[in-house]
């Protein structure tokens, strides 16, 4: 089916449904599916703060993307920008890690081990991980502006924990989406105590997602 | 048309070449139209095939043409380009890409299918329209990874048209490149398929437009003008005429873009299709051409082993009739030729037999086995050639035998061939092998003597005789042969075997003649030969001509001189030579035979002068000469009874004159005939008395009336005093046995006055008369006057 740019967007259009306004925010269950109501695993959502929202500093811990088996370990991740993360080569070929994405444009010719220098992420954006040697290795990093973000797990649900109460943009993406596609967002106020929010992606998971 | 062969051989070599034709023309034509029909079919499979070929073609450079692509996609230098969204990098590396490649265009296509980067400054519209329908068919497709092909348009010349997708490694864009249907992939088509390609892109008015061909411009103009009208989704099949050539042609869609649309044209040059069955044709039309000389020397060699076997043949005919015999014909052959010739053998075989017998037929007397008178003739010419050659001289006897005719009269044929036969062996026994015998015909026998001399002739002559003197003993009976041999002789007698011959054999006459054993040839007899030739014939003609004329001499008495009779003598009135003495042809009418028939006639003339004289009353006795054969004949009495009747004279009248030698040759039957004729009344006289060897004893036998003496005593008895004792002891013999006595020969007075005195009867002689004419006869008798009277007749008259 042919779709135009337009209609792609339109189609990305969120039931986003809100059990309560006024919980007492401690934290968030999110749940991800696709159209046909399937969880989406490593799908990201995150959430950003709604104008006049402060958000708190939080300690960035280093992330390490290792190299196993010619794949990237983990395939997807998501980081705060000013992270560091680190591209151990654990198999006993060479691989060539590069990024053109916008985000974080970064080239570790051939190299073992860990003699490659980690790499800070100081960009918001989505940055596309790849080997120049294997074309077949593919990795995500979610690069965001705000310490409140979750990757779902195998049956598509993820938590924020210990967010502060407030208005939040939640955003949702999956690495499947076009790169230049919307973000699919809902605003959210967190007055404490759990919430939840559920976000139906208009992907197929059947469909073998590349 | 009628063909005329002079000879075998031509016919054969010219059916043989016919035939040759006629299969060679069947077989050219039957293949000629396998041949078309064949390549009609062979040309539709080639148009057929175009368009798959075409098609695995364009894949394949689609394929190549990707490979190369997704290298410049992969590149991780142009892919960081892309990613950083380097445009200048990234036309810089479109640009050496679609160099590299060869492609007339490479672009580069985002993921929002905006053209990000172009090596060409201008857009085309129906390329970007490809491209992006490709990239929507990449995208679809299970792996997006190997790109997507497909032909478009652009600036009227078709394209393919490819996209490979960027990605770093997500999807960042697509490559796309584009490569002309040129005339370089039309020549790898055509050199693929034999096909022409041509490629026409639709023009404004549905009239076609040529873009690359494997034709020359004009051509492939031509053939887009002539495909005006074909639709362009449609395939077509047609022939076109190109260039002087004709062309099937196969057109096919290749591709449709909103508002133009290509198709590719496959031509098939008909005449190039068939060259190579042409250049089969020529080359049969060679083996053709082989074929046939090679059938011309192998139908001219088989013609030749038929042929030459009969020209052989042929020859040997000719041979056979020039009368050779000789030379071997070949019948080694078991065909036909073989059998011609195995008949042909028997054939020469049985002519050269037969020309064999003939030969001995001609050649040999049968009777005696002894060579003929043609083979001795030839034999002869060979002796003389042989003789002049050498200078020397040959000799023919020519030998014949006495009284064999007597012997085959008496003793039969064939009695007289075997004793023929024994001659032959007591002539070859006496001569030797030295010299030829042969067996002239009848009772003649010649010898050939080459390289002799008379002296020898003469010997072996006398030798023959000798050896015949000895009686030969035959069926009990004995026989007493006698011969008369003539001996003649190169280079003395003549000069070729014809007249050698006739020469002996006139020797040999005069011999027989002359009772002088061998007589060698004289010019002097010659003459006498020469006459007695034709004599016979002659005399018969004479006959019947009337040529012969009775002459007769009167007869006297002595004592009283009164006329008594006459001597009846024949003349010959030949009407060229004239009056001719009976010395020439009496002797030879006796040796013939012929007196019998001239006696006969002497009888008939006699008979009627006796007719005659008794009718003017003139008495008188006619006396007629009868020859040894006379005698022999026993119907002599008869038939002279029968002429005395028709004439109506008496037997008185007439006195028949004998010699003693004829009544020797068969006394016996002699005495007979000359007894039957006394019985009648006929006088007999003994002529020529004296001169003979008969005996008295024998003569008192015979009823003779009358002695005749000789006229050789009476002519000489004037002068020779024995001849005058001879007369008158004959006179008184004669007397004494009661015998008349007549003197021939008187030819004076003196001799008449003698005679008279001796008491002798009667006179004849020229003194009295010559013969004369019969018709003269009776005139002379009124002038007659006898001696004594002579001298009273003229006082008387005086």
């Amino acid at each position: 089916m042919k779709l135009t740019f337009s209609e792609y967007c339109r189609a990305l259009f969120v039931l986003l449904l809100l059990e309560s306004n006024l919980a007492l925010a401690d934290s968030l269950m999110i749940t991800v599916t696709d159209s046909a109501g399937n969880p989406v695993p490593d799908a990201v959502v995150y959430a950003e703060a709604a104008a006049g929202q402060v958000l708190p500093k939080a300690a960035l811990h280093p992330v390490e993307i290792e190299q196993r088996k010619r794949k990237f370990i983990p395939k997807v991740t998501v980081v705060q920008i000013g992270t560091e993360i680190s591209f151990p080569n654990n198999d006993s070929v060479k691989h060539h890690v590069y990024s053109f994405s916008p985000a974080k444009v970064f080239d570790l010719p051939l190299y073992s081990g860990k003699t490659a220098d980690p790499q800070l992420f100081d960009k918001q954006g989505t940055v596309v991980l790849g080997c120049n040697i294997h074309d077949q290795m593919i990795a995500y990093v979610q690069v965001v502006n705000t310490p409140y973000f979750v990757k779902t797990d195998v049956s598509g649900k993820g938590k924020l924990d210990n967010v502060l109460p407030g208005k939040y943009v939640l955003k949702a993406w999956y690495y499947s989406l076009p790169p230049n596609a919307q973000v699919v967002e809902q605003p959210i106020a967190l007055i404490g105590g759990d919430s939840s929010a559920v976000f139906k992606l208009n992907i197929k998971l059947d469909a073998p997602a590349n | 048309m009628k063909l005329r062969f002079r000879t075998l051989e031509s016919r054969i070599v010219t059916l043989f070449l016919l035939l040759m034709l006629v299969v060679q023309l069947a077989g050219f034509f039957v293949i000629r139209s396998g041949i078309v029909r064949n390549e009609q079919a062979s040309i539709r499979d080639q148009l057929a095939l175009g368009t798959p070929l075409f098609q695995r073609l364009l894949e394949q450079r689609a394929g190549e043409k990707l490979s190369s692509a997704r290298v410049l996609a992969k590149d991780f230098g142009f892919v960081k380009a892309v990613g950083t969204n380097d445009k200048e990098t990234i036309e810089s590396s479109l640009t050496n890409s679609r160099d590299r490649i060869k492609a007339s265009r490479a672009l580069l296509v985002g993921t929002n299918r905006q053209i990000i980067a172009s090596t060409a400054t201008q857009s085309s519209g129906n390329l970007e329209y490809s491209i992006l329908q490709l990239v929507d068919k990449a995208e679809k497709a299970t792996n997006a990874d190997d790109g997507a092909e497909a032909l478009s348009l652009l600036d009227n010349q078709p394209y393919q048209v490819l996209v490979v997708p960027v990605k770093a490694p997500i999807l960042l864009g697509w490559v796309a490149m584009a490569f002309p249907l040129d005339q370089r992939i039309a020549k790898e088509m055509q050199e693929l398929s034999s096909l022409d390609v041509t490629f026409l892109v639709s023009g404004k008015n549905g009239e076609w437009v040529a873009g690359a061909s494997t034709l020359s411009e004009a051509e492939a103009n031509s053939v887009a003008e002539q495909l005006r009208g074909v639709a362009p989704g449609a395939t077509s099949e047609k022939t076109l005429r190109v260039a002087e050539s004709d062309y099937s042609t196969e057109v096919r869609p290749l591709v449709a873009v909103p508002e133009q649309s290509a198709v590719i044209v496959f031509q098939r040059s008909i005449d190039v299709a068939i060259e190579p069955y042409l250049e089969l044709q020529r080359n049969m039309m060679k083996i053709t051409a082989v074929l046939i000389l090679a059938a011309i020397v192998t139908s001219f060699l088989a013609a030749k082993r038929i042929a030459s076997p009969l020209r052989d043949l042929t020859e040997t005919a000719k041979r056979l009739g020039d009368g050779n015999y000789e030379g071997q014909i070949e019948i080694r052959r078991e065909d036909e030729i073989g059998k011609l010739s195995r008949a042909f053998e028997i054939m020469r075989d049985g002519i050269a037999k037969r020309e064999h017998e003939i030969r001995r037929l001609a050649y040999w007397d049968t009777l005696t086995d002894l060579p003929n008178r043609a083979q001795f003739a030839v034999r002869l010419d060979n002796a003389i050639r042989a003789a002049r050659d050498r200078g020397g001289s040959c000799y023919v006897l020519m030998m014949d035998l006495d009284r064999f005719k007597n012997v085959n009269d008496v003793l039969g044929h064939n009695f007289g061939d075997a004793l023929l036969q024994q001659v032959a062996v007591r002539l070859a026994k006496t001569v030797g092998e030295e010299y030829p015998i042969a067996r002239l015909g009848g009772d003649e026998f010649a010898v050939l003597m080459p390289m002799t001399d008379l002296a020898r002739a003469k010997t072996v002559a006398a030798s023959i005789l000798a050896s015949l003197e000895r009686p030969i003993s035959l069926e009990e009976q004995t026989v007493d042969l006698g011969a008369g041999i003539g001996i003649a002789g190169f280079p003395g007698h003549g000069a070729d075997a014809e007249s050698l011959l006739s020469r002996a054999e006139v020797a040999m006459y005069a011999a027989k003649m002359s009772g002088n054993e061998a007589v060698m040839y004289d010019p002097v007899l010659d003459k006498t030969s020469q006459e007695s030739l034709s004599l016979l014939s002659e005399l018969r003609r004479a006959l019947d001509q009337n040529e012969f004329r009775l002459f007769v001499q009167p007869k006297t008495m002595l004592d009283s001189g009164d006329f008594v009779g006459v001597e009846a003598l024949v003349r010959w009135q030949h009407p060229e030579k004239g009056m001719i003495y009976p010395d020439h042809f009496i002797p030879f009418s006796e040796k013939t035979g012929f007196i019998r028939a001239l006696t006969r006639w002497m009888l008939e003339q006699a008979a009627m002068l006796g007719r005659d004289l008794k009718a003017q009353g003139i008495e008188a006795k006619i006396s007629v000469n009868l020859s040894a054969r006379d005698l022999l004949d026993q119907n002599l009495p008869i038939k002279f009874g029968e002429i005395l009747r028709r004439y109506d004279v008496v037997a008185t009248s007439f006195c028949l004159e004998i010699t003693e030698s004829s009544i020797m040759d068969d006394p016996l039957r002699a005495l007979a005939t000359l007894e039957g004729l006394h019985a009648m009344g006929v006088e007999l006289s003994i002529d020529d008395f004296g001169t003979g060897y008969s005996s008295l004893a024998y003569l008192k036998r015979l009823p003779v009336d009358e002695l005749k003496i000789d006229k050789s005593f009476v002519m000489n008895m004037e002068r020779d005093a024995d001849d005058a004792k001879i007369v008158r002891s004959t006179i008184d013999l004669g007397h004494n046995m009661g015998l008349r006595v007549v003197a021939e020969g008187i030819e004076s007075e003196a001799v008449w006055q003698i005679l008279a005195k001796m008491g002798c009867d009667q006179a004849q002689g020229y003194f009295i008369s010559r013969p004369i004419a019969a018709s003269q006869l009776v005139a002379w008798i009124e002038h007659w006057v006898p001696p004594g009277r002579k001298a009273e007749a003229l006082v008387n008259h005086g």
